[in-house]
């Protein structure tokens, strides 16, 4: 879990007695479990005034697919049928396949199919105008909340991967502040509107509390 | 069959896609999720601001937030729809 504790924990940048300031490393260590910018995100969440709850759960959950796709392939080439057999996230959480849809009996599958299922399952979910209406005047389907929030409780599946199984990689890409800034906006955002059950979100619960107590 | 899931592969909705690019993206976006926010609630001020100083009566009043509302409402929709079409062509070049 080295994401709980920086990248100064972390297997790949093991602190070594004396780094010299303004090298790579250094950088990182100073910057572990860092966000961008300095802008409040728990008010960005907030439903402005006299907007549609759907509306407004519509174009964030569009915004954070396209982030976590953006995120996961910049480490598609780490994420392998070798690398990551099973669809877990840390030694606790494993998960199986089904969209209740097509595929009803849950199948047992790497990481990599997993999430090209499921990304390719939630793109179908946002090209259906049924679904997802783009249309000015159209209104959302009844059923709206309940397929977002299981369009989001998948999507939040990915992040729980890439924190237990690739952050020492993303902390190579230097991109681990980019990961925490697109995951704090994720779960306040799910918080705002009570979009994902506490039990989904226990692989990365401890996370969670430290990204939330930084902010208050 | 087996060759139609590997077609299916190649179509897959995850592509590679540099570290780079992604950051770029992350560090704009994020600017832009501040700044829309601070901009939507200056627009509502404002709009109570001019209300105010030339005596609208309540119904008009709130027959004008509403308009408002609408409006901003449709305009989040159209960012919607022209998202995920124009995105990943647009990243690629800059990335
Ligand atoms: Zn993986």
């Amino acid at each position: 879990m080295s994401f709980l504790f920086g990248s100064r924990s972390s297997k790949t940048f093991k602190p070594k007695k004396h780094i010299p300031e303004g090298t790579h490393q250094y950088d990182l260590m100073k910057h572990a479990a860092a966000t961008l910018g300095s802008g409040n995100l728990r008010a960005a969440v907030m439903l402005p005034e006299g907007e549609d709850l759907n509306e407004w759960v519509a174009v964030n959950t569009v915004d954070f697919f396209n982030q976590i796709n953006m995120l996961y392939g910049t480490i598609t080439e780490m994420c392998t049928e070798e690398s990551c057999p099973v669809m877990s996230a840390g030694p606790k959480y494993e998960y199986h396949w089904a969209d209740g849809q097509t595929v009803k009996k849950p199948i047992k599958c790497s990481a990599p199919k997993y999430i090209d299922y499921l990304m390719t399952w939630v793109q179908d979910q946002l090209d259906d105008e049924t679904l997802f209406p783009s249309k000015i005047g159209v209104p959302f389907p009844k059923n709206f909340q309940g397929n977002a929030k299981t369009i989001l409780k998948r999507l939040f599946r990915v992040y729980a991967h890439i924190y237990h199984q690739h952050f020492s990689e993303v902390v190579q890409l230097g991109e681990e502040a980019h990961l925490n800034t697109s995951f704090k906006h994720f779960i306040f955002f799910v918080q705002e509107f009570q979009l994902i059950e506490r039990k989904e979100l226990a692989p990365l619960q401890e996370l969670i509390d430290k990204l939330a107590a930084k902010d208050r | 069959l087996s060759s139609e899931l590997e077609l299916q592969r190649c179509e897959t909705k995850v592509r590679n896609l540099s570290p780079h690019a992604f950051k770029f993206y992350m560090e704009q976006h994020i600017e832009n999720v501040i700044k829309s926010c601070d901009e939507r609630e200056n627009r509502r001020v404002q709009l109570e601001k001019e209300m105010k100083k030339i005596g609208l009566s309540d119904k008009d009043q709130s027959q004008m937030r509403k308009m408002l509302s609408q409006k901003e409402s449709n305009f989040i929709r159209l960012k919607r729809a022209k998202m995920d079409k124009a995105l990943f062509r647009k990243v690629k070049t800059i990335g």
